[in-house]
């Protein structure tokens, strides 16, 4: 009877909210905005204008000209940004005052002028209509760089080949003695992005929870209800109807994302390379695990809430209180990943309200003994049916008085009252 | 065997008293009020009755077993303050409400549209609810409470907000559902309205009973010394004569109220000497007569 009811409840709070308009609406907006808001920028800042920019070098020497013609195609190919050099050995007045009037009339894009001085100084001025694109200027700083270091070395002999190999980036790779190769941008990744999905669905959906319980009460309709379920069958219902709303949602925008989105991310982040996130399939499933639940206990936080306000300004206020645990485990973060097994960080990844965020992170960090485990998930879900009965109570009580806001004695009086 | 049995049932919230070792039965079949002015303990009362609340000490009976909740599938329950989901069809909600009682879907669907033709609201079905008036809403409500065809039927204020069409349309169901057996409770403060409906009454004030027991009985214990008169001319021996307590000047008539042992056979001579009858009648004092006698006492003696 129990399940039967709190299945009918979470089915009516699912239907309810997948069939209003604005669920689908909201649905399909959001990866549209994550898209504009994320790959959308960088897209339009690599996108050149279409045609390539004409541009003058004005070199000390023609050796110098070669080297840097040719640094200019390699950034070219790099960045996709393209270039049309043209290399200038005059270095008088009257040729500066030409190429001045040639940009002025926009013969020319813009030009460099590299004198022996500016090199020695390490200061190079490119004139050009507009300025301040701080892409193109890493682009023509580095070819620059580049062609000076070549010069310079091969001044000392060095060839080509051997200068390739000095300027090559250096990675390192961290490799754990229990489970080979990790990342530990991938731990920061995957630990952030899992208190950011909470986060975000906690502020939705948890929100929605103690609305929903709100507008029950302030419509009456709860009583009609508790005539035929119990106040702990209808916050049960509730929590995982809405959830079951926010991981319809969640399931949808990942799905989207991925089809819309990573295509892009994957040829921006340089061919592949550094997308791949490298998390463990048992860590894929202990993010799954912590997350629902630490969905579940927050929302059932947001439930007792629900039961105790009477009004949506004194649920707004309440906001607050709810996320201020979840942004603990990430101030330690970092105390958290260098210590894993310290007995601060055991203990707090044992408190309920820390625990989802805590103990995942150390399980990518360090795999902890699975007893410690099983011990925090224990308590999780302690917790979860304690703020459950817990909430029920304050409700059942709660509808009985309205107007007024309870005082904290009440609350804990409601809560020992049978 | 009573359908209800309410033993010194008590119920306190915080120092205030809301129900004080209130007692009655409800026999099957029966039609019962349970009367009283706002703030008496009556829903109170009903509350503990449907299980949303317990109470501090008594018993609550119901078809002659000590309170569970899985009795409340046999209950129906319509609320003072009516709340349905707005947002959700009113096939939809019958249908959940009913399901939530136990009754299987397609049965629910079924029921829904029978009791919706017989209220004259069937084409309202596929609309939001949203959408309907508040009397509507209220036939709604009143449907919710019957679909699960409960044996026991609570309902608290049934007939506030309604017109006088639908008051009378409601008021057939439930004595066809009287005459089907069910037991129905009333709770109200307009005694009027529920005074040709009821075989027993229990009145209750400050959260304690005053009068209790079977209508018939309750009136004829306060007799037929009330006399409602009507005449042209000088009024004034009604309020020298010494057979008179009170009289009661409504305009069309006046009612009067006899002394105890006082025959009305002499007012009607004294009457005749001193004006033009036109209507002279003996008659029950009506339930709100008797409500403010005894309620009035009360408050005296309190």
């Amino acid at each position: 009877m129990w399940l039967r009811n709190v299945w009918l409840l979470s089915k009516r709070d699912y239907l309810e909210r997948v069939r209003t308009r604005s669920f689908v609406i909201f649905t399909l907006l959001i990866p549209v905005l994550m898209f504009g808001v994320s790959v959308l920028p960088s897209r339009l800042a690599t996108m050149q204008s279409g045609r390539a920019r004409n541009i003058v070098a004005v070199v000390p020497d023609a050796e110098f000209g070669r080297l840097l013609e040719e640094q200019v195609q390699v950034v070219t190919k790099d960045t996709g940004s393209q270039y049309q050099l043209r290399v200038e050995l005059s270095q008088t007045e009257e040729t500066r005052k030409g190429l001045d009037r040639q940009v002025a009339v926009k013969q020319l894009d813009g030009y460099l002028w590299v004198t022996p001085d500016a090199i020695r100084q390490r200061k190079i001025q490119f004139v050009s209509r507009s300025s301040g694109d701080f892409m193109e200027m890493g682009a023509l700083g580095a070819a620059l760089r580049f062609a000076i270091m070549k010069q310079r070395l091969a001044a000392h002999g060095s060839s080509g080949e051997e200068l390739e190999e000095l300027v090559k980036p250096l990675e390192i790779e961290t490799i754990d003695v229990t489970r080979g190769k990790t990342s530990s941008q991938a731990i920061f990744f995957t630990a952030f992005l899992l208190m950011m999905i909470l986060y975000t669905t906690v502020l939705m959906y948890g929100m929605s929870v103690m609305r929903s319980i709100l507008e029950e009460k302030t419509s009456r309709v709860v009583e009609v209800m508790l005539s035929s379920v119990t106040a702990k069958e209808m916050m049960a219902g509730k929590i995982l109807g809405v959830g079951a709303v926010g991981l319809t949602q969640i399931l949808i925008w990942t799905a989207l994302t991925s089809v819309v989105s990573l295509p892009s991310i994957m040829s921006l982040g340089g061919g592949g390379k550094g997308a791949g996130i490298g998390i463990s399939s048992t860590a894929g499933v202990f993010f799954a695990v912590f997350f629902l639940l630490g969905y579940l206990l927050y929302s059932t936080m947001c439930a007792a809430l629900g039961a105790m306000v009477n009004s949506e300004q004194e649920a707004q206020q309440m906001q607050f209180p709810i996320v201020l645990p979840m942004v603990i485990p990430l101030v330690m973060m970092p105390y958290l990943i260098r210590h894993p097994d310290a007995p601060l960080s055991v203990i707090i990844s044992m408190i309920p309200f820390c625990s989802p965020l805590v103990m995942y992170l150390r399980i990518v960090v360090q795999q902890p003994p699975a007893w410690q485990i099983a011990l925090s998930i224990a308590i999780l879900l302690a917790t979860i049916y304690g703020m459950l009965v817990l909430s029920a109570r304050i409700y059942r009580v709660g509808i009985l008085m309205y107007g007024k806001r309870p005082t904290l004695p009440e609350i804990l009086k409601w809560v020992r009252y049978a | 065997m009573d359908a209800v049995h309410l033993d010194k049932v008590r119920k306190t919230y915080d120092h205030f008293v809301a129900v004080d070792d209130l007692s009655f039965r409800i026999a099957q079949g029966a039609i019962f009020g349970l009367l009283g002015p706002n703030g008496a303990g009556k829903t109170s009362t009903l509350r503990m009755m449907i299980g949303i609340t317990a109470p501090d000490s008594g018993t609550v009976h119901l078809f002659g077993e000590a309170f569970r909740r899985q009795h409340l599938r046999r209950v129906g329950y319509l609320p003072e303050e009516r709340g349905l989901y707005k947002k959700m069809k009113v096939r939809e909600l019958l249908v959940f409400l009913a399901e939530v009682r136990g009754v299987s879907a397609a049965e629910a669907g079924r029921r829904a549209q029978q009791w919706c033709e017989r209220l004259q609201i069937a084409e309202w079905l596929p609309k939001k609810v949203e959408e309907l008036s508040k009397g509507m809403q209220q036939k709604i409500q009143f449907i919710a409470a019957l679909l699960h065809e409960p044996e026991l039927i609570i309902m608290d204020e049934p007939f506030g907000g309604l017109d006088p069409v639908n008051t009378s349309l409601l008021k057939d169901v439930l004595l066809e559902l009287k005459q089907r057996g069910r037991t129905i409770l009333f709770s109200t403060h307009r005694m009027d309205q529920v005074e040709k409906l009821c075989d027993a009454i229990c009145l209750v004030n400050h959260g304690r009973p005053v009068l209790e027991g079977n209508l018939r009985e309750i009136k004829a214990r306060y007799g037929k010394n009330q006399v409602h008169i009507a005449y042209e001319g000088d009024g004034d021996f009604l309020n020298t004569s010494s057979l008179v307590v009170s009289a009661n000047d409504y305009g069309n008539y006046v009612e009067v109220q006899l002394k105890p042992g006082a025959d009305a056979q002499e007012l009607l001579r004294l009457a005749a000497a001193r004006a033009r009858v036109t209507r002279f009648e003996l008659a029950e004092p009506s339930l709100e007569q008797i409500f403010i006698d005894v309620v009035g006492d009360h408050n005296v003696a309190a």
